[in-house]
């Protein structure tokens, strides 16, 4: 058997032996069916047995609860049978009911197409009269009042309806009729993007009661440690979880693989991806490879078959690169030669883990943790078919989430940490959706509240004194100039966008902070993974130029961060540390940047830009008297001890609450404020705020003992991309101390030894005025 | 959990961004190309005029009432009060053959189903001349009946319906269905908004005849809280007797954006659906495409009135005048807008009957 072949290289072979830190096995599971409380129309029923399907135990039991009127949040892995799940209800549903509608809400539209497929021949051979229909950007115009008015299963994507919306009188039918709304792939909305699409189905649902329904939640997503809550956000109402897999699967060996196992790493992780892509694919395993992006699945393609064309030619033409820009057809031909067999080893980018359609292989070889731990299991997912055995491989990087994952392998096999976040208190997003819902119904100050919060009327005056809004008798009147809907783009805060221009053609927007960041004057920019060199930052245009650049030097942004605390929100004590929650003001100065290649300095240059000033949510800590002490005492340097704790605490976020590390933004001082108290904050690097830091702020125990162990289990002695070096560090890692890190996240996870609870200081008040 | 406090900033923050939205394009003069009907195009000259002339309005208009600006006088009803403008046009509408058309419609053969041009020709060679003739013909006997029924009960708003499915809805047959009504029974209407849809109607005209001349009622809203009481005395125009609609392009826009606004308001109102209506766009599109670069109300009207106006504004400006109004106070903006949509009410109404004259004119 090839995977076990492969199996045993791995634990022979003198060089993978040492790098193969961990492998876990997935033992293989029976179907486990289960039974429906009432049973179904004769037609579905008829429908089940003439495609040899009986239900397995999860898709009964949300059939079970979805029929008994409760919303469901499915999160059972893919292929398990989900869509089952939801359309059976909905069908019967519609069976029963001959006004009853539904709307399926997909991210992307080949989802959308996928799904249509599915619902058309649902709705043929049950003979229910569903007519779904796609309605989007691409719906011709002589098709839309049809659809509109007859087809009682409406597939649609989250910025069509933004736009819908404010049209209801002419979706009356399905609005005054709609039963489910079935919201797959949910977990995709989460972050700035959650937040706006959360807004957006409250602007929904308070459109299907003024035309008389309240439909029922149907939400599936990956694994998340928060699917309750989430959903809950997300939706605005109370969630049912069906979590019990009871879908068949194969043997699958996990196989957690470190270059960097020795602290050194002689070769890149690239080149190791690489080595174990020829290996399986000599073992005759087809293998599917996902790389960070795409220039080094390209060069990891063309390292590969340079490899095995050693063997034979053949071997070589068997291993091709897959990506976005190819053609149909190239991509048709690939997966043609994928099942004939023809084709062993293909390597692809991240951004490619749903969009691939080539089905299920025998290997998988992730090459750096794609980011969420949902990622790595839906790429890990794509090995195994028809119960055989199957194998994936996870290469660690050198940064400390992929660190961490080595050193602490019983996290990654756990049960998820990630929670997803949705924020519906963003000032600047909810703002934005007011201006919508107030355009599609006046908005009442009380009836509302239930879907826009109980704060959201203080919004109002400051929206109407530009204009934007009018109060009457019937309640605030959207009254702006342009369309409300145009106004707001669902994909981020509102603010001054910088267009990325080379050679006339646009690459992409970036928000003025961003773009401060990644695309100043003489900044090395990385877009999908390619280099540019930024030679023009145009402020007065908000214009970015750049040109394609091939050097072997990259840039690191220097800046000054000056944090205020506006309003402390909330204060609790986590093993006897003060933390606290709430509103500061960021002000960001970017003072000039190095030009580095590997560790090395290769110059530094100024730059001048206007200070970025914005108001966000933090937590905060403050490390007790005896920590500092503790650390002085041994001669150790406590502002570098701060510092490295702050990072090890940013780079860990993510493990805990879904986000990049670049979405929160971080400040350490051994003497802040009046009270030249030490202080560590962590906040979110968005206008606003989207509730990352706040989340953060509930768990703090499981990030203070996963940033401490992170950084105890290195094996660098002062620091190092692995642990507490930050690449996005405006401080240029000074200064750092590694002993003195590992000394306060120490005591941030643990008990004090003698209570000195000599009463809690307002840390907030300390710092305020 | 508390809200964040908003920063003053929001306000400004939506204002500046709404400002990068315009839903009109400025265009060097003389560029005809796609401003046929394009209701996005704004020749250069005119928005220069029109900016200048906001400037000389606020400066004239400084400090003088809502009230002593325009003599009209507040209504109340069910929904509220409004501001309501009214003037009397004399208007000589052309005498109308009705004959004619009732001979026009029993002759055309091709009204029932089954029967295309080809067909009518054959039948008409074979001594079928009306749809009487075809009651007793075996084959079309029966689909003859419902159409003779239809024609014969005058209904205008059904004849439109059969009309309009056998042939353009632009056709001269659904014009002339119009001359089934009274003078009295036509309701011009036009109104002005803050934009195109899901935004409030700001102006709402309704030219109606009584005793040979046009009565122009206009309902101006002082404040977005009057547009209830507004939309509310438009539709009572609207509503009882035989009344039939008369717009400019009202089937894509007047009329849809008024039942959005009502459902907007979820104003206990019947949406306007079961009312004979004529778009006279259509007709014109039909009588005069390829004649006229731009098929424009206020194009028309030169051509076909001789009508030239001053000081007028482009239509899409309108919003921008409104917006100045609302955040000033001062109503010389409002001046040009209750002007211009006086003219169009009358230009309407007049190249309505021109129409009519030319088609079925005695």
């Amino acid at each position: 058997m090839a995977v076990e072949d492969v199996l045993r290289l791995l634990t022979t072979n003198p060089v993978y032996r040492d790098r193969v830190v961990h492998t876990h096995i997935l033992e293989s599971e029976t179907p486990h069916y289960g039974t429906l409380d009432t049973s179904l129309p004769d037609s579905i029923t008829s429908y089940l047995d003439q495609h040899g399907i009986r239900l397995y135990t999860h898709q009964c039991d949300a059939i079970n609860r979805i029929r008994a009127g409760k919303n469901v949040i499915l999160t059972t892995p893919t292929a398990s049978g989900k869509t089952l799940a939801f359309n059976i209800p909905v069908f019967t549903a519609l069976n029963s009911d001959p006004d009853a509608r539904a709307l399926y809400l997909y991210p992307t539209k080949a989802l959308s197409n996928d799904q249509l497929g599915t619902l058309e021949e649902m709705a043929h051979y049950t003979g229910i009269s569903a007519k779904p229909a796609i309605y989007d950007g691409d719906t011709t115009q002589s098709r839309r009042a049809a659809i509109r008015d007859n087809s009682r299963i409406i597939i649609s994507n989250p910025y069509e309806i933004h736009h819908v919306l404010s049209w209801h009188m002419k979706w009356r039918l399905l609005f005054a009729n709609l039963r489910y709304i079935v919201i797959d792939e949910a977990h995709r909305y989460r972050g700035v993007f959650g937040s706006h699409i959360a807004m957006l189905i409250r602007r929904l649902s308070r459109l299907c009661l003024h035309y008389g329904s309240r439909p029922q939640f149907i939400l599936s997503t990956a694994t998340l440690a928060n699917p309750v809550e989430f959903s809950c956000r997300l939706t605005g109402h109370q969630f049912e979880l069906v979590d019990g897999n009871g879908s068949p699967h194969g043997r699958k060996h996990f196989v957690l693989y470190n270059p960097f196992y020795d602290g050194v790493g002689e070769r890149s992780a690239h080149e190791e991806t690489k080595d174990l892509l020829v290996s399986c694919v000599k073992n005759d395993l087809q293998t599917l490879c996902f790389t960070g992006s795409r220039k080094m699945a390209e060069l990891v393609t063309l390292w590969a078959r340079e490899d095995a064309r050693r063997s034979s030619a053949q071997l070589a033409d068997a291993i091709c690169a897959y990506r976005a820009g190819y053609l149909p057809e190239d991509r048709r031909a690939i997966e043609a030669h994928l099942k004939d067999g023809a084709m062993k080893g293909v390597v692809s980018t991240n951004a490619l883990e749903l969009g691939i359609d080539i089905g299920s292989l025998d290997a998988v070889i992730i090459s750096g943790y794609p980011g969420t731990m949902m990622s790595t299991w839906q790429q890990a997912g794509r090995a195994g078919r028809k119960g055989d055995v199957s194998l994936a491989l996870l290469v660690a990087q050198a940064n400390p989430l992929d660190q961490y994952f080595m050193n602490h392998p019983e996290q990654f096999f756990s049960r998820s940490n990630e929670h997803a976040i949705v924020d519906t208190e963003n000032p600047y997003i909810l703002s934005g959706h007011l201006l919508c819902a107030a355009a599609e119904l006046p908005l009442r100050e009380d009836k509302d509240r239930v879907f826009f919060g109980d704060s959201f009327p203080q919004l109002l005056p400051e929206l109407a004194s530009t204009d934007l809004v009018r109060k009457t008798a019937r309640g605030w009147v959207y009254s702006g100039r342009g369309r409300a809907a145009e106004l707001v783009s669902l994909g981020g805060i509102p603010g001054e966008t910088f267009r990325i221009m080379c050679h006339g053609k646009m690459l992409e927007t970036m928000d003025r902070a961003q773009a401060y960041r990644e695309a100043h004057n003489g900044a090395i920019l990385l877009h999908q993974g390619e280099m540019f060199l930024v030679k023009e930052m145009d402020l007065e245009t908000h214009t970015v130029r750049v040109t394609e650049a091939d050097v072997d030097y990259y840039t690191q942004p220097l800046k000054e961060v000056n944090l205020t605390v506006i309003e402390m929100i909330e204060t609790r004590e986590v093993n006897g540390v003060k933390c606290a929650f709430g509103v500061v003001e960021v002000t960001e100065q970017y003072t000039g940047y190095k030009i580095k290649r590997g560790d090395t300095i290769l110059g530094i240059e100024p730059l001048t830009l206007p200070p970025l000033t914005f108001r966000t949510k933090a937590f905060w800590l403050i490390p007790s008297s005896d920590t500092e002490q503790n650390v002085l005492k041994r001669d150790l340097d406590f502002a570098g001890g701060l510092h490295g704790a702050e990072h090890a605490l940013i780079s860990l976020m993510p493990l805990h609450v879904m986000c990049d590390r670049w979405d929160i933004g971080g400040l350490s001082s051994a003497a802040y404020g009046e009270n030249r108290e030490p202080v560590i904050f962590v906040y979110d690097g968005y206008e606003g705020g989207i509730g990352l830091a706040e989340k953060a702020y509930e768990i703090l125990n499981d990030l203070f003992a996963t940033a401490h162990a992170l950084v105890r289990d290195c094996r660098c002695d002062e620091g190092c991309p692995s642990c507490i070096y930050s690449p996005k560090c405006g401080n240029d890692n000074q200064p750092l101390d590694k002993i003195a890190t590992v000394l306060i996240l120490n005591d941030l996870c643990k008990e004090p030894e003698k209570s000195d609870s000599a009463g809690y200081v307002d840390a907030g008040g300390a710092v305020l005025s | 959990m508390t809200a964040t406090h908003a920063p003053t900033r929001i306000g400004d923050l939506w204002h500046q961004r709404m400002q990068t939205l315009k839903e009109y394009e400025v265009v060097r003069d003389g560029n005809i190309f796609g401003a046929g009907f394009s209701n996005s195009v704004v020749f250069s000259s005119e928005y220069e005029q029109a900016r200048q002339q906001l400037d000389h309005l606020l400066s004239s208009y400084q400090n003088r009432s809502f009230e002593k600006v325009f003599s009209g006088k507040e209504i109340s009803n069910d929904c509220g009060t409004c501001f309501s403008l009214t003037t009397t046009h004399p208007i000589h509408p052309p005498a109308f053959d009705l004959t004619y058309y009732r001979n026009t419609i029993i002759r055309d053969l091709t009204l029932v189903r089954g029967i295309g041009r080809e067909t009518e020709k054959q039948l008409r060679a074979r001594g079928y001349q009306t749809l009487y003739d075809l009651a007793g013909h075996p084959k079309y006997r029966s689909h003859v009946q419902p159409v003779i029924d239809c024609t014969s009960r005058e209904d205008s708003y059904d004849i439109i319906d059969l009309v309009g499915k056998r042939h353009a809805k632009s056709h001269p047959l659904v014009l002339g269905a119009a001359g089934l009504h009274e003078h009295e029974d036509y309701v011009f209407l036009d109104i002005e908004t803050m934009g195109l849809f899901s935004r409030p109607i700001i102006l709402f005209g309704i030219g109606v005849m009584k005793n040979r001349a046009l009565d122009v009622h206009q309902y101006l809203l002082s404040d977005i809280d009057e547009e209830q009481a507004a939309l509310y005395e438009t539709i009572s125009h609207l509503s009882g007797g035989r009344k039939a609609l008369v717009t400019f392009n009202g089937k894509a826009f007047d009329l849809p954006y008024i039942n959005d606004r009502l459902g907007y308001y979820g104003m206990n109102i019947p949406a306007i659906t079961r009312i004979p209506h004529f778009d006279v766009l259509h007709f014109s599109r039909r009588r005069w495409r390829n004649q006229f670069p731009s098929l424009r109300l206020t194009a028309l009207e030169r051509e076909i009135l001789h009508i030239y106006r001053e000081d007028d504004i482009p239509g899409q400006m309108v919003p921008e005048f409104y917006e100045t109004y609302l955040r000033t106070g001062n109503c010389g903006p409002l001046v040009p807008i209750v002007e211009h949509n006086r003219q169009d009410i009358l230009s309407l109404a007049l190249l309505f009957f021109h129409l009519m004259g030319e088609s079925y004119g005695c």
